[in-house]
């Protein structure tokens, strides 16, 4: 169960494949890893599978489109191979097939990821997280937190200052001027009370005894267990695995320079 | 007052400055995230946009161009909170703090998110550094929009992998984001820090100060 997982932990977990999976570009590392990844998301994260169903399948003609992208406009140190068809002039060689469709996997890899953290992580239980394990400073935390806490009240206001200016008989102006106009109406005003009410809030913090410094008691602690490591041993040990399988068959690209095989 | 700081003499110690956030004040970090909060929004309606952009330019094969015109929009926080509360470190901290607050409201780049706005901070942060957070003309903030485009780019070529696309593209991509961050980060973000600023709620911080002296002085 993915949600249970300390969140610093689970953060550093899923940004590591962001760093290191980006070295390839085959086909058959991100695509071992993909399908590695949705077994895992399906059967033991706990995210509902008919969300993630809902969720994902968008995220595959974002790729599709960013991968018909990549095999029009490939480099020539990474399109060799035959010429297979072209498009306006552009040729779509087989060297460059296998680039579309390898970065196409690969942002499939980084959706997964992170659709994972985000299904499954609470925002305070993250912002807790990263002050006591990442050692994020308290101010920074505890900031962040008040900001996040008035989004629901961003909204409301923001549906205020509209009905208040329909009100007023502020009329909408046609074309690209009456669109910025209608975009600085409400941002400004919206932004003056944010920053009003940023000082505010500052000040009750202080007056309350929040210091900001760094040796602090915590109301919740957040610990990291076997169980937390567990997790990343699964996911960045399988990813070492589908890097060594791409190498056994002789698959693995890094930067479009064949390694053993 | 504390408002006259010590100079850091060394670049280590300016450098630290810039990441421990010894200058900033509470309120300043409490501003930096309602900041996050609400460019956040717009930084996901801009999203939604350049996904539209993009589907009208894929049929005709100028799809890499889409987000590319309005990147600079995703660098505006820096410029905005810089040129507010100017201290050391608040460009790279409030876009951190923008990416952060993204990920808390559900964004589905996730962590990977915070990092990549960590490095369009930096590049921000590098304008300023180098004038030694003296000068906040229009022209170092819209350097700022042009270095933070700059990071993201480099960023880029790494992680989604548009280092194999044709070099000739990647260089018209690359003109086309710092010409966005320039006048979408640089230009806007110091239009919208003044018009804020005529509302008269940033007198607690440096601009509302300025812009104070500069009227009594005329």
């Amino acid at each position: 169960m993915a949600e249970q997982i300390n969140p610093a932990v689970k953060a550093l977990t899923v940004l590591i494949p962001g760093f290191l999976l980006s070295f390839s570009f085959d086909v058959l590392t991100p695509l071992l890893f993909l399908l590695f990844l949705q077994v895992y998301v399906l059967f033991f994260s706990g995210i509902a599978r008919k969300r993630w169903l809902l969720l994902f399948p968008p995220f595959l003609i974002a790729a599709a489109g960013f991968a018909w992208m990549a095999m029009l406009y490939t480099s020539s140190n990474f399109a060799g191979g035959d010429v297979l068809f072209s498009v306006f002039h552009l040729d779509v060689t087989s060297g460059s097939l296998v680039v579309g469709i390898s970065l196409a996997l690969r942002s499939l890899c980084f959706v997964s990821l992170s659709l994972l953290f985000v299904l499954t992580t609470d925002p305070t239980r993250l912002m807790l997280s990263l002050m006591q394990q990442a050692k994020l400073p308290p101010k920074i935390t505890y900031g962040i937190l008040a900001g996040y806490r008035f989004v629901p009240l961003f909204r409301h206001e923001f549906r205020i200052l509209r009905q208040a200016q329909r009100v007023r008989g502020v009329t909408r102006v046609r074309g690209w001027k009456g669109r910025l106009l209608q975009v600085k109406r409400c941002a400004v005003p919206l932004l003056a009370n944010a920053i009003r009410r940023a000082e505010r809030t500052a000040n009750a913090m202080e007056s309350k005894g929040f210091t900001g410094s760094g040796e602090r008691t915590h109301f919740h602690p957040m610990r990291v267990t076997g169980r937390d490591w567990r997790f990343f041993g699964l996911i960045n040990g399988m990813l070492l695995v589908v890097f060594g399988l791409s190498y056994y068959f002789g698959y693995l690209r890094i930067f479009g320079i064949q390694v053993g095989g | 007052m504390n408002e006259i700081q010590q100079e850091p003499k060394t670049i280590r110690e300016s450098l630290l400055a810039v990441f421990t956030l010894k200058e900033l004040k509470l309120k300043e970090i409490v501003l930096m995230s309602m900041l996050g909060v609400v460019f956040g929004f717009i930084y996901l309606a801009f999203y939604f946009f350049g996904q539209g952009l993009r589907n009208i330019l894929l049929p005709i094969g100028l799809a890499p161009f889409a987000y590319e015109f309005i990147f600079g929009i995703w660098f505006i926080v820096s410029i905005v909170a810089a040129y507010i509360i100017r201290k050391r470190g608040t460009a790279f901290w409030s876009e951190l703090i923008a990416g952060t607050v993204q990920v808390l409201i559900g964004s589905p780049a996730g962590p990977m998110l915070i990092v990549s706005a960590a490095i369009q901070g930096l590049g921000a942060e590098s304008a300023f550094w180098m004038t030694k957070y003296r000068n906040y003309s229009l022209w170092v903030l819209v350097t700022a929009g042009a270095m933070a485009a700059v990071f993201s780019y480099a960023w880029g070529l790494y992680h989604s992998g548009l280092i194999a696309l044709a070099p000739g593209l990647l260089l018209a991509t690359l003109l086309v984001r710092i010409v966005s961050g320039m006048l979408l980060a640089g230009v806007l973000g110091r239009w919208v820090s003044l018009s804020l600023a005529r509302t008269g709620v940033l007198r607690g911080y440096a601009l509302g100060k300025e812009q104070q002296r500069e009227r009594r002085a005329s």
